[in-house]
């Protein structure tokens, strides 16, 4: 007879342990088993006891290292729309064309040239160039350190387009590294006029122009000023 | 085919020394060999010493309407007249340039002023 009941007992306890069981898997972390008497099946709800409290305690630490990760990804990105953002604001701002007098335009360039920044510089000065009328154009490349083969070619084309459009292009500002690194590339760069800083380019240009005369500046007003004499 | 080719002419407008052709429709190949001949044959006819051709509205050049434009500057070079590629877009000059087609020995000039100026002064520069 007590055989008997110790067996129902049993039973009940294994019975209370799967539910237990079931409900963890579920996903439900705050049940436990609940034991009263001490026996062999003790040891064993105990183990599962514990068990359930270090589950709890590992997803508690994945949840919380998830969460850092999905706020340094979120922070990567904001970063990398940042550099986005900021080289198409460059690619903007670098290529300044400034008509300086008239009939003359100028386009400095500073930092290094890539092929992409030395296309759109090409088309900004082709436009203006069209938009203003200028017969003269200076690109000044005393801020670009280096210069490799692509780039070198890019300023060609960008002569040579200039000229089929009707205007005249001057490089000047060219530094010794430029110079030995076209000349060690082979690139020949003799049907392009070249000067050796903005001033000469300037003055080259003006005196192309007939505003320079005797080193001095001729203006309409001199002009004027001479015919009243 | 032919008859409507030939409607489409392109007028060629002599002004005291200078030819001036302007191109107001896309170009197509033939049109291209026909301009040509047109203009060689108006060059003769009139002893033209100059001939603007205006591309202001042309968007597109292809390498063929580009090697017909250098070819007809050596050709009338050697009838004596000078050709003047006026107002070319800077779309097209890119195209051109990245064809390979740097057209040397082809005058441009930015707009039909600056291109007569030009002429003009190349003009005077000879008789002196």
């Amino acid at each position: 007879m007590t055989a008997k009941i110790e067996f129902e007992n049993s039973k009940k306890r294994i019975e209370h342990i799967e539910d237990v069981l079931s409900s963890v898997a579920a996903g439900d972390l705050d049940v436990r088993v609940e034991t009263t008497i001490e026996d062999d099946l003790t040891g064993v709800e105990e183990a599962i006891n514990i068990l359930i409290e270090d589950l709890t305690y590992e997803l508690k630490q994945s949840k919380k290292m998830r969460e850092e990760l999905e706020e340094k990804l979120s922070k990567i990105e904001e970063q990398q729309n940042t550099i986005l953002r900021q080289q198409d604001d460059l690619l903007e701002l670098s290529s300044p064309v400034t008509k300086v007098w008239d009939n003359i335009l100028i386009l400095p360039v500073i930092g290094t040239l890539d092929s992409q920044r030395a296309q759109i510089m090409m088309e900004n000065l082709l436009h203006k160039i069209v938009e203003t009328g200028c017969t003269i154009s200076i690109l000044d490349i005393t801020g670009v350190p280096t210069v490799d083969t692509q780039v070198a070619n890019h300023l060609l084309k960008t002569v040579t387009s200039a000229r089929l459009l009707g205007a005249d292009c001057i490089i000047s500002g060219i530094s010794p590294a430029i110079a030995q690194t076209i000349v060690h590339l082979g690139i020949d760069l003799s049907v392009i006029r070249t000067k050796a800083t903005l001033q000469d380019a300037m003055i080259y240009s003006m005196r192309k122009n007939r505003q320079l005369v005797d080193g001095k500046i001729k203006t309409e007003h001199a002009e004027n000023e001479e015919i009243e004499n | 085919m032919d008859l409507a080719l030939h409607e489409k002419k392109i007028p060629i407008i002599k002004i005291h020394d200078f030819l001036i052709v302007s191109i107001q429709v896309d170009m197509h190949d033939k049109l291209a060999i026909q301009l040509q001949a047109q203009i060689l044959e108006e060059i003769e006819k009139t002893g033209a010493k100059g001939v603007l051709i205006d591309i202001s509205v042309l968007e597109m050049v292809d390498s063929f309407i580009g090697r017909m434009l250098s070819g007809m500057a050596s050709m009338a070079s050697i009838m004596d007249a000078a050709v003047v590629i006026v107002g070319m877009q800077p779309a097209v000059a890119i195209t051109l340039v990245e064809l390979g087609l740097e057209m040397p020995g082809v005058d441009t000039a930015l707009n039909m002023e600056k291109g007569i100026e030009m002429l003009q002064e190349r003009l005077d520069s000879e008789f002196i």
